[in-house]
C-alpha cells in the first residue's frame, strides 16, 4: 500500500467516524467557516478553561475532506493550549493557503495524512474550512479572556 | 451492493469519436461527460485554426494588400457560415464576441442600459446561468428597474402561467435560456417569443447549451437577440457570437470603443461605422472565427438532426439507468424530458467527492452549483453532480460513470 493510499484511508476513516463531532452546547466560544461556492459549513466550538482547550468539537456539513479535516483538527488540538492552536493554524495556512503550498515543518503527525489532499488544489479550501472556523473561535476566545 | 448497471440499447460504436484527437488518441481511456462546460475539438477545427495562422493570417478590415484581403474575406466568410448556421436573415446580424457571456453583457450595456427607466422590468428565469443573470441584476439595480424572475414548477419546467405581468407594459425585455445547463430542460422559446412579439417586448435567448446539439433557427424562434459560444459546440474558446435582429442592432451601442468601429473621429466626436463592425472594436479574432465556422461546418456535415437523435438516445439510456438506482435523485424527476444534460444527487455522497472519485476512475463529470446559485438556492441544494453528453460519447462512457458511482458508494456512502 502506498503512503498516499494510507493517507487516503486515514481521511476516509475520519470521514466515516468523525471524532469530536456533535453538539456545541456549553462551548466557551464558537467560530464558523463556510464556503459559499459549495455550501459547506463548519462550526468549531472550544471547550476551554483559561488558555487550555480541553476539548475542540465541531459540527456542520461538507464533503469528505471537509469533515475529515475538521475531525483531525479536533483531535490534534484537544488538550493543547490556545497558543499552540494558533501556531498550528499558521502552519496550516502556510501549508494549504494560497502560497506555493510547500510543506512546512513541523507538521504534527496527527495531520500528516492531509498531505494526500495537496495534489488536489481545488480542494484545499475544503481542508481549510475548519481552520477558518478555528481562527474565528480563537479570536472570540481572546476577547473573552481580555481583562475588562 | 450490485455491480454497476449496464445501460440499455447501448450506442456501442461511436463513429465520430475518431474525429477528436484528444479523446481518441491522447486520452483514449478518458470518459468525458462534461460537455456542458466545454466540448473537445475535432481535427477539422484544429486544422482550420492552424491553417488560419499558417496560410491566411493578416489584419482584418485594415489592409490593402492581398494577404490582408484574404484574411478579411476569411473572417467574413466565417461570419456568413455562422449566420447561416443559426438561420439569421443576413450575416450583418451576427456579431463576433469573446464568449456567450460577452454577448449577453453587450446587450445589457449596449441595448438595455440606454433605454431602461426607473420602474421598468426585465424578466429573467430561475434557471439562468450567472452569465445571463448578473448582467441583468446589475443593470436593473443601476437603473432602478425591477428584476423579475419566472419561477420553476415541480417538474423543473418554468411556470410561465404564474409570471404575472410578464407581457405587460413595464416589461422592457424578457431573457431566458433555451436549454438549462443544470436541469437540461428546454424552454418553450418560440411560444414565449410569439407572445412577447405581440406585446412589443424584445426577447433575448441564451443559446449556449442548445447550439451545436440540435437544429437552431433564430428566425423560426423569432427572438430579438440570441447568444452562443464557440467552445460549447466543438469550436475554439475565446469566441462567441451575438445574433440580433437588424432593427435591434440599430438601437444598440457598442460595449467597447476603439479601432475599426467608426466612420469619422475628430477631437470631440465620432460617428459609428456600419453594423456589425461597430460592435467589434479592436483587431478581430481571426483564427477564432475560422475555427468557430469550421465547427459549424463539421456539424452541418453530420447534420444537426442526427447529432440530436444520437445524443438523445444515449441520454435517455443514461437517464433510465440512473433512475433505477434507489439512492439517486434526479433533478428534475425522471419524467421531465431533457436532452444532453442530467443533474443528480446521490444519497450520502457529496457531489464533490463523487466527481473526484469519478475523475480518478477516468470519468469527467462536473459537480457544484454550475454557476446557477439562484437556482440552487431555490432547490435548497448546495450543488449537484452533472453529466453532459456530446457527439463523441457512447455507452462505454455512461457505463464507466455507473461503475464509478458504485466505487463512490463503496468508498464514501
Ligand atoms: C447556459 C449558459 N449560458 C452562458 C454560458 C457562458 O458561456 P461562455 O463560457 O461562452 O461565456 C454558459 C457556460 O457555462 C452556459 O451554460
Amino acid at each position: 500500500m502506498t503512503t498516499h493510499q494510507l493517507y487516503k484511508d486515514v481521511l476516509l476513516d475520519h470521514y466515516r467516524h468523525p471524532r469530536n463531532k456533535g453538539n456545541l452546547d456549553g462551548a466557551r466560544v464558537v467560530g464558523r467557516g463556510s464556503n459559499p461556492r459549495c455550501g459547506d459549513e463548519i462550526e468549531v466550538g472550544l471547550f476551554s478553561h483559561g488558555n487550555m482547550l480541553d476539548r475542540v468539537q465541531f459540527r456542520g456539513r461538507g464533503c469528505s475532506i471537509c469533515i475529515a479535516a475538521a475531525s483531525m483538527m479536533s483531535e490534534a488540538l484537544s488538550g493543547r493550549s490556545k497558543t499552540e492552536a494558533a501556531q498550528l493554524s499558521v502552519v496550516m495556512h502556510r501549508w494549504f493557503g494560497n502560497g506555493n503550498g510547500a510543506k512546512v515543518e513541523p507538521t504534527p503527525p496527527a495531520l500528516e495524512a492531509l498531505s494526500a489532499v495537496r495534489e488536489y488544489p481545488a480542494r484545499r479550501k475544503c481542508v481549510m474550512l475548519c481552520w477558518e472556523a478555528l481562527s474565528e473561535a480563537l479570536f472570540a476566545l481572546d476577547q473573552t479572556l481580555r481583562p475588562l | 451492493m450490485g455491480s454497476a448497471l449496464k445501460i440499455k440499447r447501448p450506442l456501442t460504436h461511436n463513429i465520430y469519436k475518431k474525429d477528436f484527437p484528444l479523446l481518441h488518441d491522447t486520452h483514449p481511456q478518458l470518459h468525458y461527460l462534461d460537455n456542458a462546460a466545454t466540448t473537445h475539438k475535432p481535427q477539422s477545427v484544429i486544422d482550420a485554426i492552424v491553417d488560419a495562422y499558417s496560410q491566411t493570417y493578416g489584419p482584418i478590415h485594415r489592409g490593402l494588400y492581398p494577404l490582408a484581403e484574404a484574411a478579411t474575406a476569411a473572417y467574413e466568410e466565417a461570419r456568413e457560415t455562422l449566420a447561416h448556421f443559426i438561420g439569421a436573415a443576413s450575416s450583418k446580424e451576427l456579431i463576433f464576441t469573446r464568449s456567450a457571456t460577452e454577448a449577453i453583457n453587450l446587450v445589457a450595456q449596449g441595448w438595455a442600459r440606454p433605454r431602461l427607466r426607473e420602474g421598468d422590468c426585465i424578466w429573467v428565469t430561475r434557471m439562468e446561468h450567472h452569465s445571463n443573470f448578473l448582467p441583468w441584476q446589475r443593470i436593473c439595480s443601476q437603473k432602478g428597474a425591477d428584476l423579475k424572475i419566472v419561477e420553476l414548477k415541480e417538474d423543473g419546467m418554468l411556470d410561465w402561467e404564474s409570471a404575472e405581468g410578464l407581457f405587460d407594459r413595464p416589461t422592457r425585455l424578457i431573457v431566458l435560456t433555451q436549454v438549462s445547463n443544470v436541469l437540461g430542460v428546454e424552454n418553450p422559446v418560440r411560444a414565449i417569443c410569439a407572445k412577447a412579439q405581440q406585446a412589443g417586448i424584445p426577447v433575448l435567448v441564451d443559446g449556449a447549451q442548445a447550439v451545436g446539439h440540435q437544429p437552431v433557427n433564430v428566425r423560426e424562434l423569432d427572438c430579438d437577440f440570441f447568444t452562443f459560444s464557440g467552445h460549447k459546440m466543438y469550436g475554439p474558446t475565446g469566441i462567441g457570437a451575438l445574433y440580433g435582429k437588424i432593427e435591434r442592432l440599430e438601437e444598440m451601442e457598442p460595449l467597447l470603443l476603439g479601432g475599426g468601429i467608426v466612420d469619422q473621429v475628430d477631437d470631440r466626436h465620432f460617428t459609428l461605422g456600419s453594423i456589425p463592425e461597430r460592435f467589434e472594436a479592436g483587431s478581430p479574432n481571426l483564427a477564432g472565427a475560422i475555427g468557430f465556422a469550421a465547427a459549424a461546418n463539421y456539424l452541418l456535415e453530420i447534420g444537426l438532426a442526427q447529432v440530436h437523435t444520437q445524443v438523445s438516445q444515449l441520454s435517455r439510456a443514461a437517464l433510465d439507468a440512473l433512475s433505477q438506482c434507489p439512492d439517486i435523485r434526479l433533478l428534475p424527476g425522471r419524467n421531465t424530458q431533457r436532452h444532453t444534460i442530467i443533474s443528480f444527487i446521490v444519497d450520502g455522497i457529496h457531489p464533490h467527492d463523487l466527481a473526484q472519485i469519478a475523475g480518478e476512475a477516468g470519468v469527467a463529470i462536473r459537480a457544484g452549483h454550475h454557476c446557477c446559485q439562484p437556482l440552487m438556492n431555490t432547490l435548497g441544494l448546495n450543488g449537484t453532480a452533472r453529466l453532459s453528453l456530446g457527439l463523441y460519447n457512447d455507452a462505454a462512457d455512461v457505463d464507466a460513470l455507473l461503475l464509478a458511482l458504485d466505487q463512490a458508494r463503496r468508498l464514501i456512502g
